[in-house]
């Protein structure tokens, strides 16, 4: 099966979609016909196939560039595709429920479709260029998802936010990807890959057989590290941007103006997580660049633990769930990092994959809560998880998940993580040791918080909250998320991900950190806020993700705003004198002239004639006699 | 015919055609005195059919170019030759004429005076046909003073006191230019000693030093005389004067037919130099007055109110640019100069016909025309940015790259510079005149001018769609008027 075929029908669903727009029934039908069938064939695709399969398109002729446009399918491509597909249908389904009674619901429903097109475009992209195609899409479609109701001037600026801050950091994207693709002369991942790569079979055996690393080094025709180094340093920084990592990390929490549904899509499967896919492509570059692999640890250690305490202090439940994807990303993204050589980044693909079941499910569950306790904060969603029986056992499931508790499949996932950081500690080479450290903290920090969700949402309450009108097939994407959640970690049995065995003392002492997280958590008891409890007063600085927003103002955009001034200073007042100078001139000039010729008499007219006679040739008889 | 000098009349048509037209209106006003309103219709036909026949000849070939009046000694040397380039000129005088007689028409409806001046207008018009074929001093000189003369009177002929100041400037100026090129022409024939414009002359007189003095100083008054009728600076002061005092049919010939004669004779000198004389030397003579032509031109345009006054600095400027591709000195540089004086002729008509036809005098009665009066405004548009060289006037710009790549594949440098800052400062000069066009109308005047637009007649609008209709065609299609000319 061509992997075309995993991003044609999302892509025509979005067409047809604006097409249908303002019919709410059929463009619902053909939103989630186009992710369904993507899902299907995904899932198709995944049992039935074994090697990797490319699909080509005509290569556009760019002189010495090659540009083969190839898409490749593998299992792991192909599950990290099929949980994409997953949350999109679960996501469309449920918003037919969700925005019913929105105005621009169609709008909305071709938005999901395009963004999901975009993010299966990155996922089974194998050309450099497809990948920016499906990024810069991704980053407008977020931009007119976030700003859905765009009447409240909240959504506006969060869009416009979000909008910016990764297109500043996808400056560093595209001028990585341009640079790697340069130096490889083609835009094939496969080909960049070889040509940036490290040959270090070559490199040892020149070293063995007596010669110098600088001689084997030239002898092996091995690519310049340093360049190397930056190109992937700004890749990096461009995944940092779009995943909402330090310094970019605060878009993601203002984003939550968006409907729930889209806040779902873009944490669990999409935007986010779509950082991840690209450096996992790139890994075998990554493993070679130890300065490429620190900026990236450090960023992702810095995120994973800072956001994990912002997520526990938050005073709205839906920004914690935010925060907490931050911290999350991070830990993925810390995964690739710390991964040594031989390891791979399937790790860090897992925990993608993991992630994208429970946290769609947390979201879609919490929509479901605001709606019946009105709100979002955690004072109105007290107690709200009483309105419906499949909210009760989504949290549960969804938080423990969270925690990473073993045997759920967000502790499956968590388990491979640390093992990954624990190989890399121990070779040496990496950020591994860092990360292992943060993410024990993080691990810790996210059971806490997680505990606080599931208390407050389940607290006893006298008066049961509910929700109207909630279809059938919105609970019946909760339950199916659900049980996915449960038994998700089974996808291990498929030997899709090439992780490593987890010894029993890892699953010790993941219980035993989850555990002390639990219990700090629960130290004001069952019925108490635990943010409440131990961080009150931290909890107005977290809820402005402690003043970045000044800070990225003070830092970027009024440097940025000085500066046009002076420009436009320079352009107005300097180089437009010269250019309104000559007008003056010329307007002199044509007074001059008409000055000159107001007496028009005949006298004058035939003195100039015989003036100008003499003079012609004067000038004719001197110069050529 | 006699045996001394062979005659074609087919060939000669061009010329004998507007003769007939002469021949006819004095007969006819002999015949029925005072009641001569068939004149000018009668004019305007002769002159279209003599354009038909001109056009006839452009399709032919340089290297066999039309000939008669051919002498039996020297061998081969014919006192009219018309190659495809001169045909076209002759076209184009033709056709300028006409659109001037149009104008006429409707000006001067219900005067007595229609025959004279058919007459003088059809007597010019020969005299503009014969000397972009004359290849001799005699009939060149004759030609082109017949060319000259009776504009003096059309332009007296209005009979106010500023047209009698405008005749009497023309006067002056007229008769002080033939003295030079009377002048310059005895000069010449006594440094080549041949009275025909012949290269071979032209080239064994500039082998010789003391006859190369002669000649230069020849080529000097020539250029010198030549540039009065082209009105190139210094030899200029006549044009404003004489375009805002006379009525717009003669300002519409001076503009045009009168122009394309100049050129024409100006194109039997230069063509004579080309090959023979060595470039620097008439690239100064003639480069001297292009550029101050250019520049003060364009610059005294952009001060000017009144339409006319600024299409008459306008036709100053224009004048430089056509003499701009004649310093190279090359056949390229013929064909440039014959091309561009085509082009402007045609847009310069379009534009005092649209002037005529609203009878506005500043540029603020033009205001919104495109919305009040479409056809006219459209018109006026294209002809202002076909004079500006921009886009959709197509045909502005080729003839625009056309002149200035004569002289810089010759090298003349200060020649294209100065034509780069006249491109600059013409478009400030015409897109002004455009934004006026473009404007919002203002409604208080707008009855008023509907009222002004009843007086014009059919046949300016004649003029303006034919006109518009040459203009669109050769834009489209910018070969049908460059190619004719190779």
């Amino acid at each position: 099966m061509t992997p075309w075929l995993l991003v044609l029908p999302t892509v025509l669903a979005a067409g047809l979609g604006v097409a249908v727009r303002r019919d709410d029934r059929w463009a619902g039908a053909l939103a989630v016909t186009g992710t369904g069938v993507t899902l299907l064939l995904a899932l198709v695709a995944w049992i039935s196939q074994s090697g990797t399969v490319v699909g080509h398109l005509p290569s556009l002729p760019l002189g010495d560039l090659e540009v083969p446009l190839t898409l490749a399918t593998d299992p792991v491509r192909l599950a990290v595709a099929a949980v994409v597909a997953l949350v999109a249908t679960a996501v469309q389904a449920y918003s037919t429920w969700y925005l019913a009674a929105d105005d621009r619901y169609g709008q909305f429903a071709a938005t999901v479709s395009l963004f999901t097109a975009a993010m299966l475009l990155v996922v089974v992209s194998s050309d450099l260029v497809l990948t920016v195609v499906g990024w810069e899409v991704m980053g407008w479609c977020s931009y007119l998802l976030i700003g859905h109701w765009s009447r409240r001037p909240a959504a506006r600026r969060a869009a416009l936010k979000a909008f910016l801050v990764t297109r500043v950091a996808d400056i560093g994207f595209v001028l990585g990807l341009v640079g790697l693709a340069a130096g490889a002369r083609s835009t094939d991942l496969g080909a960049v890959v070889r040509a940036w790569d490290r040959p270090t079979a070559c490199i040892d055996a020149a070293v063995v057989s007596g010669s110098s690393l600088g001689d084997a080094l030239g002898a092996c025709g091995a690519p310049d590290a340093t360049l190397r180094a930056v190109l992937l340093v700004l890749v990096v920084i461009g995944v940092l941007g779009k995943s909402a990592q330090v310094p970019f990390q605060d878009w993601l929490a203002d984003a939550m103006e968006g409907p729930t549904p889209a806040s779902a899509l873009i944490h669990a499967a999409t935007m986010v997580a779509a950082g991840t896919v690209v450096l996992a492509g790139l890994f075998p570059l990554l493993a070679d660049s130890p300065s490429a692999r620190w900026v990236l640890g450090l960023a992702a250690s810095v995120t994973m633990l800072l956001a994990a305490v912002l997520a526990f202090a938050q005073s709205d439940l839906k920004r914690m769930l935010a925060w907490s994807t931050v911290s999350q990303v991070a830990i993925m993204l810390g995964a690739v990092a710390a991964a040594p050589d031989g390891a791979g980044p399937d790790a860090g693909l897992l925990h993608l994959w993991s992630h994208a079941l429970f946290k769609s499910l947390l979201f879609l569950a919490v929509g479901w809560a605001a709606v019946a306790a009105g709100g979002t904060a955690a004072t109105a969603l007290r107690g709200s998880a009483a309105a419906a029986p499949v909210l009760r056992a989504a949290f549960l499931v969804g938080f423990l998940s969270l925690a990473g508790v073993p045997l759920v499949v967000g502790g499956v996932s968590k388990e491979h993580v640390l093992a990954t950081a624990w190989d890399g500690a121990v070779a040496g080479d990496g950020p591994g040791i860092v990360v292992l450290v943060v993410l024990v903290l993080t691990s810790a920090v996210t059971a806490a918080y997680s505990t606080r969700g599931y208390l407050v949402l389940t607290a006893h309450v006298r008066q049961r909250p509910t929700a109207g009108g909630v279809t059938p097939a919105a609970s019946a994407v909760l339950w199916v998320l659900t049980v996915l959640v449960v038994f998700g970690g089974l996808v291990l049995l498929t030997g899709t991900f090439a992780v490593g065995e987890v010894s029993l003392l890892w699953l010790l002492l993941t219980v035993l950190v989850v555990g002390l997280g639990v219990a700090v958590a629960l130290r004001g008891g069952f019925d108490r806020d635990p943010a409440e409890v131990l961080a009150r007063r931290l909890t107005p600085h977290a809820d402005r993700g402690l003043g970045v927003d000044a800070v990225y103002r003070r830092l970027v955009a009024r440097p940025v705003v000085r500066l046009a001034r002076v420009v436009a200073f320079l352009d107005t007042e300097v180089v437009d004198a010269y250019v309104r100078g000559t007008a003056v001139a010329t307007r002199a000039a044509g007074w001059t002239g008409v000055r000159l010729h107001r007496g028009e008499r005949p006298s004058a007219g035939v003195g100039l004639v015989l003036a100008a006679v003499v003079v012609l040739g004067l000038v004719g008889v001197l110069a050529w006699s | 015919m006699t045996s001394l000098v062979s005659v074609d009349a087919v060939v000669l048509a061009p010329a004998l055609a507007p003769v007939l037209g002469v021949v006819l209106v004095l007969v006819g006003d002999a015949v029925r005195p005072g009641r001569s309103r068939w004149a000018l219709p009668l004019a305007g036909v002769v002159l279209v059919a003599g354009a038909l026949v001109a056009l006839r000849g452009s399709l032919g070939s340089e290297l066999e170019p039309l000939r008669t009046l051919c002498l039996p000694a020297p061998d081969g040397a014919c006192l009219w030759t018309a190659g495809p380039r001169t045909s076209t000129l002759q076209a184009a005088v033709l056709l300028a004429s006409a659109a001037a007689l149009a104008l006429l028409h409707d000006g001067r409806a219900g005067r007595r005076d229609t025959a004279v001046t058919a007459t003088l207008l059809l007597a010019s018009a020969t005299g503009g046909v014969a000397v972009a074929a004359a290849r001799d001093l005699g009939s060149w000189l004759v030609a082109l003073e017949l060319a000259t003369v009776p504009v003096v009177a059309l332009v007296a002929l209005r009979g106010t006191r500023s047209a009698a100041h405008g005749a009497l400037s023309l006067l002056v100026t007229s008769l002080a230019s033939f003295a030079l090129l009377v002048l310059g022409a005895a000069l010449w024939l006594t440094a080549t000693a041949d009275a025909t414009f012949s290269s071979e002359a032209v080239a064994a007189a500039w082998a010789d030093p003391d006859r190369r003095r002669v000649l230069v100083l020849a080529v000097t008054l020539l250029v010198a005389g030549l540039g009065f009728k082209l009105s190139l600076v210094p030899f200029h002061a006549w044009t404003p004067q004489a375009y805002a005092a006379a009525d717009l049919g003669t300002t519409l010939f001076l503009a045009a037919a009168s122009k394309v004669s100049a050129v024409a004779a100006l194109l039997v000198v230069v063509s004579a130099l080309v090959g023979a004389a060595p470039g620097p030397a008439v690239a100064v003579l003639l480069g001297l007055p292009a550029v101050a032509s250019l520049l003060l031109g364009t610059v005294v345009a952009l001060r000017q109110d009144d339409p006319v006054r600024l299409l008459a600095w306008s036709t100053i400027a224009q004048a430089g640019w056509v003499v701009v591709p004649l310093t190279a000195v090359s056949a390229t540089g013929l064909r440039a100069a014959a091309a561009y004086v085509v082009t402007y002729a045609a847009a310069t008509t379009v534009a005092l016909a649209v002037v005529a036809r609203t009878g506005a005098r500043t540029l603020a009665g033009t205001r919104g025309l495109l919305r009040r009066d479409p056809l006219a405004g459209g018109a006026l548009g294209l002809a202002l940015l076909v004079l500006a060289g921009l886009p959709p006037g197509v045909i502005g710009l080729v003839v625009k790259v056309l002149a200035l790549s004569a002289p810089v594949a010759a090298g003349v440098w200060p020649v294209a510079a100065a034509g780069v800052v006249a491109v600059v400062l013409g478009l400030a000069v015409y897109l002004r005149w455009v934004a006026v066009l473009l404007a919002r109308p203002e409604p208080a005047d707008g009855p008023g001018e509907e009222a002004g637009d009843t007086a014009h007649g059919r046949s300016t609008r004649v003029v303006v769609v034919a006109g518009t209709v040459v203009l669109v065609l050769v834009s489209a299609l910018p070969q049908l008027l460059v190619g004719g000319l190779s």
